[in-house]
């Protein structure tokens, strides 16, 4: 009983709100952009694992980018009428596996921090992001570039990236302290153009072979 | 008789059917032209001219009709065969233009293999990059891409090593490949004689270019191995997926100019080139392409050596509006050069090309382009009495329906 009163108090705890909106250099908005905040006062516990979605569409992997905590799970439903043979052999999780029409290949889990970077060994201009984190509170920008959390006040490490970002890391990383009830908002414009998004198909020019 | 036959009809549905299940696709596409042209006869027919349609040949042809498969054989090999029909018949009305088999194994940490065995196009076109090696710019490829079409394939073996920097999280891969063939020994042949020319009839593996039943009598057959040395080519890519493309190559087919076929004194012609070439695309469907060819062919009968150097080059300029329209112009400039008593086979030219291509629909695409080429050569003036620079225009208009499963 003390327990729940102890958990009832900490979710009613007034918490304080931070917004984070992304820009690219011409003012418009970013979406898809990883924003992770990490506590650096009071320790927190990483966020719970999710099972998360990736799917393959029109011959490119959406989201193109994904953020899930650590010990998540990610399918790869495969909703293109084609066959697709994906792989990594990024260090925080190797694997290979054939995507055929209609049957579903099981859930990869991801245990280990870090980016791993997709590609398809069929569509080579295929390639998708999972940025697996130990973050308590995570997320991609929506398509107004912004991305909210409820947190409790303390102090934090905002870290946002996006895997087409030419930006140096620095310039991406924000320390914050924040009080209760503050609603404290973070914009933040990109320096440099992105590098190009893989094309639906791939460019016409693109290897056909 | 009929049963059996019922039964292999059931054994062939089932195995389509069941190749099908295992992600096979096929792709069928119908090209028809509508072509206004004042050029005249072409290589093809055994004249000089140097687009495909002759001013004999204004109203309606058929550009291409294209039947391929691609057939997964277990998870990392697949078959591709590639069949063509081009209208102008010389050995057989339908000729396969690639047939291979290639092995693509997943890669291993950053680096990719793939290998290909059978017929196929070595990778030096930037432009032709889409199915069945044609062009999603223009009708007419560029004077070198249809070289190459006319007199070049790799029947042998190819590999290439692809340095995966993307999956590394940089913004480039590196691609190195090289090949060994055999059968190409005749190729340089026919630019010897007839020059460059602008058009999109690729020479099925094993046919001819030039029409046998023409005035001259004259065909050339780029396919045959003479004196049995294996040829070779080797080329690097630059890419930065989505912005720039830089590839360089090289190519020698090794054939000993002085060697003949013993049966029907066919030449060998030793060609060789190097090509580098470059691919920018810029914001929202702009693409920018050049490349430049550069080589010479010879052969040494009895009476001496006889040898033409040849280049080409090119410079594109696409915009794609939506997913659905694409403007493009091109500007070719080729040389024959001879050195030898006569100036047989020299030539000098140049050429623009504006195309647009809509597409409306899944399965159709229209396509306009306007073509004018202008060029002089000794053969044109001495044989058909054409001298001087001579201007040719041909405009077509092309409907192209596809049909496919996308088992891939």
């Amino acid at each position: 009983m003390a327990l729940l009163a102890a958990l009832l108090h900490t979710v009613r705890a007034p918490a304080a709100t931070i917004d984070v909106a992304v820009k690219l250099p011409d003012g418009q908005p970013l979406a898809d952009a990883v924003v992770t905040v990490q506590s650096t006062g009071k320790k927190l516990a990483p966020a719970a694992p999710i099972h998360a979605i990736m799917d393959q569409m029109h011959r490119m992997f959406v989201p193109e980018v994904l953020v899930i905590p650590v010990g998540s799970s990610v399918s790869f439903p495969n909703s293109d009428s084609v066959s697709h043979q994906i792989y990594s052999f990024s260090p925080a999780k190797r694997f290979q596996f054939p995507l055929y029409r209609g049957k579903p290949y099981p859930p990869v889990v991801f245990d280990r921090l870090g980016v791993v970077i997709l590609g398809c060994n069929i569509h080579d201009w295929m390639i998708g992001y999972i940025d697996v984190t130990d973050a308590p509170f995570y997320g991609t920008t929506d398509a107004q570039g912004t991305w909210t959390a409820e947190v409790p006040a303390g102090q934090y490490h905002i870290t946002v990236w996006h895997p087409r970002m030419r930006e140096q890391t620095p310039t991406l990383v924000r320390e914050l302290s924040i009080e209760s009830r503050d609603r404290v908002t973070l914009t933040l414009q990109l320096a440099k153009p992105m590098r190009p998004a893989p094309m639906e198909g791939g460019s016409p020019s693109w290897d056909g072979y | 008789m009929r049963r059996i036959s019922i039964r292999l009809a059931l054994c062939a549905t089932t195995a389509l059917a069941a190749s099908a299940a295992r992600g096979a696709s096929w792709e069928l596409d119908l090209d028809l032209r509508a072509v206004t042209s004042n050029a005249a006869t072409s290589v093809l027919d055994g004249g000089y001219g140097p687009v495909r349609f002759s001013e004999h040949q204004s109203g309606l042809q058929l550009g291409r009709l294209r039947l391929a498969l691609d057939t997964p054989l277990g998870e990392v090999w697949k078959l591709h065969l590639d069949a063509s029909a081009w209208g102008n018949a010389y050995r057989n009305p339908i000729g396969l233009t690639e047939a291979y088999l290639q092995f693509r194994p997943y890669p291993r940490d950053d680096l990719r293999v793939r290998v290909k065995a059978g017929a196929f196009y070595a990778p030096i076109s930037l432009e032709n990059r889409t199915g069945g090696w044609a062009s999603p710019y223009t009708l007419s490829y560029s004077a070198l891409d249809s070289w190459i079409a006319e007199e070049l394939r790799t029947i042998g073996l190819e590999a290439r090593v692809d340095w995966l920097g993307t999956r590394r999280g940089l913004p480039f891969d590196i691609d190195a490949v090289a090949g060994a063939f055999g059968w190409n020994e005749v190729a340089g042949a026919a630019l010897a004689d007839g020059g460059f020319m602008l058009d999109d009839r690729q020479t099925p593996v094993f046919d001819r270019v030039g029409e046998l039943e023409s005035g001259s009598g004259a065909y050339v057959e780029p396919f045959r191995e003479v004196d049995g040395r294996a040829g070779y080519y080797g080329g690097m890519e630059l890419h930065f997926p989505g912005r720039f493309l830089l590839t360089a190559f090289h190519y020698d087919n090794r054939a000993d100019p002085a060697s003949s076929d013993t049966v029907s004194h066919v030449l060998a012609w030793h060609t060789t080139f190097d090509s580098a070439g470059a691919r920018v695309e810029y914001g929202p469907g702009w693409t920018l392409i050049a490349q430049w060819l550069a080589g010479r062919t010879e052969i040494a009968p009895r009476a001496g050596t006889l040898e033409w150097p040849f280049n080409a080059r090119y410079m594109l300029l696409s915009r794609r509006f939506g997913s659905r329209q694409m403007l493009t112009a091109r500007y070719d400039r080729f040389e024959v050069d001879s050195r030898n008593a006569q100036a047989d086979g020299e030539e000098s030219g140049h050429a623009w090309t504006a195309a647009y291509v809509f597409d409306p629909g899944r399965s159709w695409t229209l396509t306009i382009e306007w073509l004018r080429v202008t060029s002089g050569s000794y053969n044109q003036s001495e044989y058909v009495d054409r001298p001087g620079p001579v201007t040719d225009t041909q405009v077509q208009l092309a409907v192209r329906y596809a049909l496919g499963s996308a088992g891939y």
